[in-house]
C-alpha cells in the first residue's frame, strides 16, 4: 500500500512518519508544501531525512505517485485545501485534528469527500486506548455528569499552534476536540449547549490567542460535561501533559486516567515520570490502512470531525459573547 | 478569664462533627435540638441538653448553629439579638437577602458571626492558600475543584431545593468559597445540572464556571451519586508559576481493603483525626470570640458564597451566565 504523509507542520508527523515506515507492506512518500509558518523550524527534506523517508517538493508529485491513501499533519487551518486536493485525485484521508478551522471550510470539505466518495477519518488517537474500550464496557447506569481534563503545555515546538489564524483558536481548538471525540465515542449524543470561559493569563507575549479554557457542555440527553482544555502544565512538568476522564451514573463512576501511568521518582535531573501503555498512534493508523485495505469506513469518521468541531466553535463563541450558545 | 459556654443548635451530621471538637476545647457545651439532642450527647458523653432554644440562649455564650440550610437564617437572627456570637454552618443562609441581612444585622449589634466553611480548614486548602497567598502560582490562571459523595437522603430537606439550595448551595458552596478565597471576586457565573436516579436513589449533578474579575476563571464541579459512592475531593490550580493538585482519593496516609460495608458513601470526608479541620475551624472561630486573631473567613465570605451559589441556581433557571460585574465593583 502507498502512503503519503502531507505537511510536516503538525508535531504529529514526528509520531506517524516512523510508525508508517515501520509498517510492513507499506511504501511512504512524504512532502511539506511551502508556505511555512516558521522557516525556522525542522521542515521539508530536513524533516523527512531525519527518518530516511523518501520525499518530494510539491503535492503534485506526491498524487502523482498514486498513493491509496495520505495522512494530512497540516497547520488546522490548511486541512481544507489538502483534503480537497487527496478527494480530487481519488485518494482516502487521515486528517489530523481538529477537523477544521471554520464551518465554511468543514462544509466544504465533507461535501469533497462526499463526491468523491473517498474514506475519511480523524486523527483522534485517545479512543484507540484500552482503558477507553474498558470504560464503554462499564455499567455505570444512567449517565449524569462527566468531567474531562486535557492538559498540557503551551505547545512551542511549532510556533503556529499559537497563531490563532493557522490554529483556529487556542487552547479551545487544540484540546476540546479530544474529550469531545471520547464522548462522541462512549455516548452518542449530541451536545446542545455550550457555555465557555476562557483568558490568555499563562504564556503572556507568547501565546496569540486563549491559553485557558474551561467548559460547560450540556448533551442532548440532559448529561452535562465539565472540561479543562488549558495549557495549563508549566514549561518544567517531566511531560507533555495528560487527559483525564470521570464518568458518573446512577451505578456509580469511572476515572480513566490516559496517560497517566508511569513509573515515577526523583533524578538528578528533577522529577522523573516513565511513561508507559500501548502505543495508541499505531494502533489508529493500523485502523485506517485496515479501512483503506478493506473499503470499509473506519471510526472517528468526517461526521465526528464535524460535531467536535462544532463544539469548538460553539465554546469560541460563548468565550466571545459571554452567552450559553446553542451548537 | 470566663469560660465560653457554648449552645449547639441542631444534632445533625454536622452536630457530630462539631460535638467532639468543642468537647475537646475543653468547653460546656448546651445542645438544642428538636429531634436527636439527647442522642448526640450520650453519643460524646459530653454536653447537656436543654428544652428550648430561648432556654440555651439564657445559658449560653456563644451559638453554633448546625441546623438544616432553611433555618439558619431565623437561629442566626436570634441567637445575634439575643446579644451572642454565632457560628453559622454553611451555607450562611439560604437567600442573598438574609445572608446579607445576617452580616449587616451582626455589625449593627456588635457581635462577631463566622460561617462554618470548613473546607478552608482542611489541610490540604489551607496549604493551597498559603502557596497562592504567598505568590508560589504567581497569577492565577486557571483552577478546578471536584466534590463528590453519596446524595444525602438521611433527610428530606436536602433534596428539596427551595429549603437546601441543592447540590450548589448544600456542598458546591464548599468549592465557591475556596475559588473566590484564591482567586478573588467573581464577575459571571453559569451553572448546568442534572438530577437522576430514583426517588429512593436519587443522584444529582453540577458544574459551575466562574469568571473572576482578575480574569482568571474556575470550574466548580459536585456529585451527589449513588449510596455507595465514596466522598472524594480533588483540585487542580495554575497560575503563571505553575501548578498545584490534590486529590483526596490518591492522597491518603491511612486506607483499609477490607468487604464494602453497606452504605459505605460519604457524606463527610474521610479526615486525619490529629488535624480535624472541624476542630481546627471551631479552635479559630472561639479563639477569635475570646479576643484571639481574626479567622480567615469572615460573615461577608459566607455570603458572598451563597450569592455566588444563588447566582448559579439562576443560572440554571434562565440558562445563560450571570453577571455580578456590577455588585462587586459596587
Amino acid at each position: 500500500m502507498k502512503v503519503g504523509v502531507l505537511s510536516f507542520a503538525h508535531v504529529h508527523a514526528y509520531g506517524y512518519v516512523p510508525r508508517l515506515l515501520a509498517t510492513p507492506g507499506v511504501e511512504v512518500l512524504t512532502t511539506d508544501p511551502t508556505p511555512w509558518s516558521d522557516p525556522s523550524e525542522l521542515r521539508g527534506r530536513n524533516f523527512a531525512d531525519q527518518f530516511g523517508a523518501p520525499y518530494v517538493e510539491t503535492l503534485e508529485e506526491l498524487l502523482a505517485w498514486g498513493p491509496d491513501c495520505v495522512v494530512i499533519t497540516s497547520e488546522n487551518s490548511r486541512h481544507r485545501e489538502f483534503v480537497e486536493a487527496a478527494a480530487a485525485a481519488g485518494v482516502h484521508v487521515l486528517c489530523e485534528k481538529p477537523f477544521a478551522t471554520t464551518l465554511e471550510d468543514a462544509e466544504a470539505m465533507r461535501k469533497a469527500v462526499a463526491d468523491a466518495g473517498i474514506i475519511f477519518m480523524m486523527a483522534f488517537p485517545v479512543r484507540f486506548s484500552s482503558s477507553f474500550a474498558r470504560l464503554r464496557a462499564t455499567d455505570l447506569g444512567e449517565v449524569l455528569t462527566i468531567r474531562g481534563a486535557n492538559n498540557g503545555k503551551l505547545p512551542t515546538a511549532r510556533s503556529w499552534f499559537t497563531d490563532p489564524e493557522l490554529a483556529g483558536g487556542g487552547a479551545l481548538a487544540d484540546h476540546v476536540v479530544h474529550i469531545a471525540d471520547l464522548l462522541d465515542a462512549l455516548r452518542g449524543v449530541p451536545a446542545a449547549s455550550v457555555t465557555a470561559t476562557t483568558n490568555a493569563i499563562l504564556h503572556t507575549g507568547v501565546a496569540r490567542a486563549e491559553t485557558a479554557g474551561l467548559l460547560n457542555i450540556t448533551y442532548a440527553d440532559g448529561v452535562v460535561a465539565a472540561v479543562d482544555c488549558s495549557w495549563s502544565l508549566p514549561d518544567t512538568a517531566p511531560n507533555w501533559g495528560g487527559l483525564t476522564l470521570n464518568v458518573t451514573g446512577t451505578r456509580g463512576g469511572a476515572d480513566v486516567d490516559f496517560f497517566g501511568a508511569a513509573v515515577r521518582g526523583v533524578t538528578t535531573a528533577g522529577s522523573a515520570e516513565l511513561r508507559y501503555g500501548a502505543d495508541l498512534d499505531a494502533a489508529m493508523l493500523t485502523t485506517f490502512l485496515d479501512g483503506v485495505r478493506t473499503g470499509v469506513q473506519p471510526q472517528p469518521d468526517l461526521e465526528v470531525g464535524m460535531r467536535t468541531l462544532q463544539i469548538v466553535l460553539a465554546a469560541q463563541e460563548s468565550a466571545r459573547t459571554g452567552r450559553t450558545v446553542t451548537v | 478569664m470566663k469560660e465560653l459556654r457554648i449552645g449547639l443548635v441542631g444534632a445533625g451530621v454536622i452536630s457530630y462533627a462539631h460535638m467532639p471538637a468543642l468537647l475537646a476545647l475543653g468547653k460546656e457545651v448546651l445542645v438544642f435540638s428538636e429531634v436527636g439532642a439527647p442522642e448526640l450527647v450520650a453519643a460524646h458523653g459530653g454536653g447537656t441538653v436543654v428544652d428550648s432554644f430561648d432556654e440555651l440562649l439564657a445559658r449560653v455564650d456563644v451559638v453554633d448553629v448546625a441546623t438544616p440550610t432553611f433555618t439558619h437564617a431565623e437561629y442566626v437572627e436570634k441567637a445575634l439579638r439575643a446579644g451572642k456570637d454565632v457560628i453559622s454552618e454553611k451555607p450562611l443562609a439560604r437567600t442573598d437577602g438574609d445572608a446579607r441581612r445576617l452580616v449587616d444585622l451582626a455589625a449593627e449589634l456588635g457581635r462577631t458571626l463566622y460561617p462554618a466553611q470548613v473546607v478552608r480548614f482542611f489541610p490540604e486548602y489551607a496549604a493551597l492558600q498559603r502557596a497562592v497567598a504567598a505568590g508560589d502560582l504567581g497569577e492565577l490562571a486557571v483552577l478546578r475543584f471536584t466534590r463528590s459523595g453519596a446524595f444525602p437522603t438521611r433527610s428530606p430537606w436536602f433534596a428539596d431545593v427551595e429549603q437546601s439550595g441543592g447540590i450548589i448551595l448544600d456542598q458546591m458552596v464548599h468549592d465557591l468559597d475556596i475559588a473566590r478565597w484564591l482567586a478573588g471576586e467573581v464577575a459571571t457565573v453559569s451553572a448546568v445540572s442534572r438530577s437522576a436516579g430514583t426517588l429512593d436513589e436519587p443522584v444529582q449533578a453540577a458544574h459551575v464556571l466562574l469568571t473572576h474579575t482578575s480574569g482568571a476563571v474556575s470550574q466548580v464541579s459536585g456529585t451527589w451519586g449513588p449510596q455507595h459512592l465514596a466522598f472524594t475531593t480533588s483540585f487542580s490550580v495554575s497560575g503563571t508559576g505553575g501548578t498545584l493538585s490534590h486529590d483526596s482519593g490518591t492522597e491518603r496516609g491511612f486506607s483499609t481493603d477490607l468487604p464494602p460495608a453497606a452504605g459505605t458513601g460519604g457524606l463527610i470526608p474521610d479526615i486525619d483525626p490529629a488535624e480535624s479541620p472541624y476542630y481546627v475551624e471551631l479552635a479559630e472561630f472561639i479563639a477569635a470570640f475570646e479576643g484571639g486573631p481574626t479567622p480567615r473567613v469572615s460573615a461577608a465570605d459566607g455570603a458572598a458564597a451563597v450569592r455566588l451559589g444563588n447566582a448559579a441556581l439562576e443560572s440554571l433557571r434562565t440558562g445563560q451566565p450571570v453577571s455580578l460585574r456590577e455588585e462587586v465593583m459596587a
